[in-house]
């Protein structure tokens, strides 16, 4: 059963290992295909939207993350 | 076979797997350093026809599905999981997480089976064949994902397979002429270069999979992969300067 258990975590980390970046990748994505099939858009333009605002995403994530863990090393050497 | 797709398709389904395939070498070798090669081979190949059977049973329920929902729903797997490894390798470049180490990693994992062992003696045996096991399954689990997700909106399932295979046998006979983890593998350059391979194809399939017709179709990928290289690039540049102020 633990082995289970371990496969479900590593199968959950494969794909939402950074939770505000698997959601803001998949609002994108749904944000998209509403584009395209409710508003009508010219689907280059959603293809665009894809595109290009998921290299914003991954840029944004990595520097939150560089931001937190350089705050938190700072809280830990007592915030010299 | 169009080679312009099937290159980039064969050397993720290699490149993403020689990674993979590194972390679990360097386990099964700490179990076998350990308790003899019996226990870390059974649990290998255990592993392995486990894998194989998901992979059995898989192949053909997907050649059952929709090609534009199985290229929606693998587009955006691949684009969470593509940009995921990006994001950690671009994280690893900056300095900002450790790099992986595949030493540490052997010195951990014969610690903790020696740790396991002085408690249990009698079931060593079973200890390191199920930690090789499990080693082979988690890591392999990857593997295979990739090589469905990479090979199967284009119907290449076969030549990603291969490339999975080639990379297992390289790990194998690198692992059998120096008999020690793989540390000199660099392995967050190749994850930062599967990353990007990944998300490209990932947004590609994404974007076919809602209807959206690419110009100039699979080159576009080339476009893609630049510039997710870049962005990861950038990331790694930012993240770099972002903890040097904060420091």
């Amino acid at each position: 059963m633990a082995i289970l258990g371990e496969l479900a975590t590593e199968l959950v980390s494969m794909f939402a290992g950074e939770k505000r970046l698997t959601l803001a990748v998949l609002t994108l994505i749904t944000a998209a295909a509403l584009l395209v099939d409710f508003v009508g858009l010219n689907q280059l333009i959603a293809g665009t939207v894809l595109l290009l605002g998921c290299p914003v995403l991954l840029i944004e994530s990595v520097c939150r993350s560089a931001r937190t863990q350089a705050f938190a090393a700072r809280a830990q050497s007592g915030g010299k | 076979m169009n080679w312009s797709i099937a290159a980039p398709v064969v050397s993720a389904a290699f490149l993403a797997s020689l990674v993979e395939v590194v972390e679990a070498f360097t386990i099964v070798l700490a179990v076998a350093s350990l308790q003899g090669w019996r226990p870390a081979a059974t649990g290998t190949v255990a592993g392995l026809a486990l894998l194989a059977s998901v992979v059995l049973l898989l192949g053909p329920l997907l050649s059952r599905i929709p090609l534009s929902s199985l290229q929606l729903a693998i587009g955006i797997l691949l684009l969470l999981f593509g940009m995921g490894w990006l994001r950690k390798a671009s994280l690893r470049a900056a300095g900002v997480i450790p790099l992986h180490d595949e030493e540490a990693a052997f010195a951990t994992e014969t610690a903790r089976l020696s740790a396991q062992g002085r408690r249990a003696h009698r079931n060593l045996q079973w200890v390191a064949g199920i930690t090789a096991f499990k080693a082979v399954l988690l890591e392999g689990l990857e593997v295979v994902f990739i090589v469905i997700a990479v090979g199967a909106g284009r119907g290449l399932l076969i030549p990603a397979a291969f490339g999975a295979l080639a990379a297992c046998a390289l790990v194998l006979a690198a692992g059998i002429i120096i008999h020690r983890p793989l540390s000199r593998v660099p392995e967050n350059t190749l994850k930062f270069g599967v990353g990007v391979m990944l998300s490209a194809f990932g947004v590609f399939w994404t974007g076919e999979g809602l209807g959206i017709a690419w110009p100039g179709q699979d080159l576009a990928l080339l476009l893609f992969a630049a510039l997710f290289l870049a962005a990861g690039l950038t990331g790694a540049s930012l993240a770099r300067k972002r903890s040097m102020e904060f420091a």
